[in-house]
């Protein structure tokens, strides 16, 4: 590896050690998976049975909810990406962050990645091992690898989008709405409450000409139905999402630099 | 080649002004309340290789806003400048390769790690390698006596230990400048004189250049030969310490308390009585008429002594009596 590619490698390592420095941090988000997943299978399981079908939308009890338990695991396994930022802007210590030589926005993804890694493996062990136990076994093994290869490009989607949001504390210094409305709009239109295919299909369409269906729905669709077709489609609309959210984070940047207000003298 | 060139140093902020409560918040969504705040207004000086300059001013004078846009992280509003021939805005990263910084309010070590980890971590992102990094980290502990710190987690130092690694990290790369901003603050008086010696040693060790910001004439005192003030933004003394000293920093309080009460007609020759309490006198007296000891010696005599604090006038009392010369020459 060059040495530029390395100083991001010993960037992510170094975060992925502070990561063991709160083990009580890692153990205690496990818990809020297992908590969630616990009111969706009551809340599921119930709706099945009124609903009297094996299936609902081509989905059974058993994908629904190892389709929640990988939207979550994704969802809860987020970096605190934009409210980081806009918390080194308003104590000031993003004049270290940006006075190093390293590419700012590269360095916040070693970072991230490094902070996702840990609980992403706690929170799918946690959730993995309950939806298991009371739903039945995972989906094919053959898939995995698949799917994992489309979390990795949807945490990529998710981290543009979160960026940018952060990147706007530049100028408004409070990121807090704008994060209030990316998370609730991932809840609905990213299919972290709902698998998307039980929405109504205007709704649907709407959801899958947004990024956010990338970011959450996609990766946990595919894990229940593993399907090569499915897969290539999906990475390319995700490779596509990307290019342009990554783009506009890009220029972004380069402008949000020129703007960027620092406080405490 | 000078260190640093700055030409008419500008910064403007545009800040927001937002009334109390809901209704503020909303109104100022609308109606934003723009106020500007002009942090820097033309500031022009240089700074030679391997000086030891100090920049002193209270605080909201503008010396972090200058320091900030000479590191590159503000773009100012106006003027010029290069830092070891780079512009730094438009050069930020090359020039990080040949800075150091610390903003003594900012940790930039990782909270929760033993230092050492972020020494790596440094020596990494400035691209030495493992046995550059390992033998600048062996030479950095010795000079600053952090050997025994390094693998205890920063949370757990003190504030003046944890310095100490701050400023060490900021070497780490060989740099030829270092921009200490307030590395003293919030230091008790021997914290404060080992940093001050470690940085003076490290000047003269590797001839790197500091550039000093402090509220505390004492630092400057201490370790500059030249030394800028700033006030409201701007530069209104520019000159060697040794000049300073010697037109300004020239008289000294005492505070003085005696194990007995004081009589109310207390003088003391060579002195300005300034109050009498009951059992404490404060005074000032002039250093070129009347040595320290001197007046040591005449309070020693004039009673049985408790307590006595020596301290030099501060710095708003030194920029007050700069304007009044300027205003009355």
């Amino acid at each position: 590896m060059s040495r530029r590619g390395l100083k991001y490698w010993a960037i992510f390592k170094t975060q992925l050690i502070n990561g063991f420095a709160y083990p009580g941090d890692l153990l205690a988000r496990s818990l809020s998976i297992i908590i969630f997943l616990w009111v969706f299978l009551f809340l599921w399981r119930t709706t099945y049975r009124a609903v009297g079908q094996e299936r609902i939308a081509g989905l059974s009890l058993r994908d629904t909810l190892w389709y929640l338990m990988l939207a979550e695991t994704i969802v809860l396994s987020k970096p605190r990406l934009s409210s980081t930022i806009a918390e080194a802007v308003r104590d000031g210590s993003i004049a270290y962050l940006l006075n190093k030589p390293y590419n700012f926005l590269l360095y916040q993804l070693s970072v991230g990645l490094g902070d996702s890694i840990l609980r992403l493996a706690f929170n799918a062990l946690a959730g993995g091992l309950l939806v298991g136990l009371t739903v039945g076994p995972p989906p094919p093994l053959w898939g995995w690898p698949l799917t994992l290869v489309t979390v990795i490009a949807a945490w990529l989607i998710d981290f543009c989008i979160a960026a940018t949001i952060g990147l706007t504390a530049f100028v408004t210094e409070d990121v807090a709405a704008f994060e209030w409305i990316y998370q609730k709009v991932t809840f609905i239109l990213g299919g972290l409450l709902i698998p998307l295919d039980f929405f109504p299909a205007w709704l649907q369409a709407v959801a899958q000409a947004l990024p956010f269906a990338y970011t959450v729905y996609g990766p946990a669709r595919l894990f229940v139905e593993p399907d090569g077709g499915r897969f290539v489609t999906l990475l390319l609309t995700q490779g596509a999402w990307l290019a342009a959210l990554g783009m506009l984070l890009a220029l972004l940047y380069r402008k949000g630099v020129t703007w960027l207000t620092i406080n405490g003298g | 080649m000078p260190a640093i060139r700055a030409e008419g140093l500008r910064k403007t902020f545009v800040t927001r002004r937002k009334a109390a409560g809901l209704r503020g918040s909303l109104r100022a969504l609308f109606h934003p309340d723009r106020q500007t705040v002009e942090a820097v207004r033309g500031i022009s000086f240089e700074m030679e290789e391997g000086e030891l300059l100090g920049f002193i001013g209270p605080n909201g004078a503008g010396k972090s806003t200058t320091i900030k846009m000479l590191t590159g992280i503000l773009y100012p509003t106006a003027g010029q400048a290069t830092v070891l021939g780079f512009v730094p805005w438009e050069q930020r990263q090359q020039l990080a390769y040949r800075i150091g910084t610390v903003f003594g309010q900012r940790p930039q070590l990782w909270y929760h790690l033993p230092a050492i980890d972020t020494f790596y971590l440094f020596g990494k992102i400035y691209e030495l390698d493992d046995r550059t990094i390992r033998r600048r980290i062996a030479f950095l502990a010795e000079a600053f006596e952090i050997e025994h710190l390094l693998e205890t987690p920063v949370r757990k130092l003190s504030l003046g230990q944890r310095m100490r690694c701050e400023i060490a990290a900021s070497l780490l790369h060989h740099p030829r400048l270092l921009l200490l901003d307030e590395p003293s603050i919030g230091l008790d008086v021997v914290a404060k004189q080992r940093i001050r010696d470690t940085i003076r040693r490290m000047n003269e060790l590797e001839g790197v250049g500091v550039l000093l910001t402090s509220h505390d004439a004492g630092d400057i005192e201490a370790l500059c030969r030249r030394v800028i003030i700033i006030n409201h933004g701007q530069i209104v003394y520019q000159d060697k310490v040794s000049a300073l000293k010697r037109r300004y920093l020239t008289s000294k309080l005492v505070e003085v308390r005696y194990a007995h009460q004081v009589p109310r007609d207390f003088r003391v020759e060579g002195t300005q009585v300034l109050k009498i309490g009951r059992y404490g006198v404060k005074l000032r007296f002039d250093t070129r008429q009347t040595p320290v000891e001197a007046v040591i010696a005449r309070l020693a005599e004039a009673g049985n002594l408790v307590d006595v604090t020596i301290s030099d006038p501060s710095l708003e009392e030194v920029i007050r009596t700069i304007y009044q010369e300027q205003a009355e020459p």
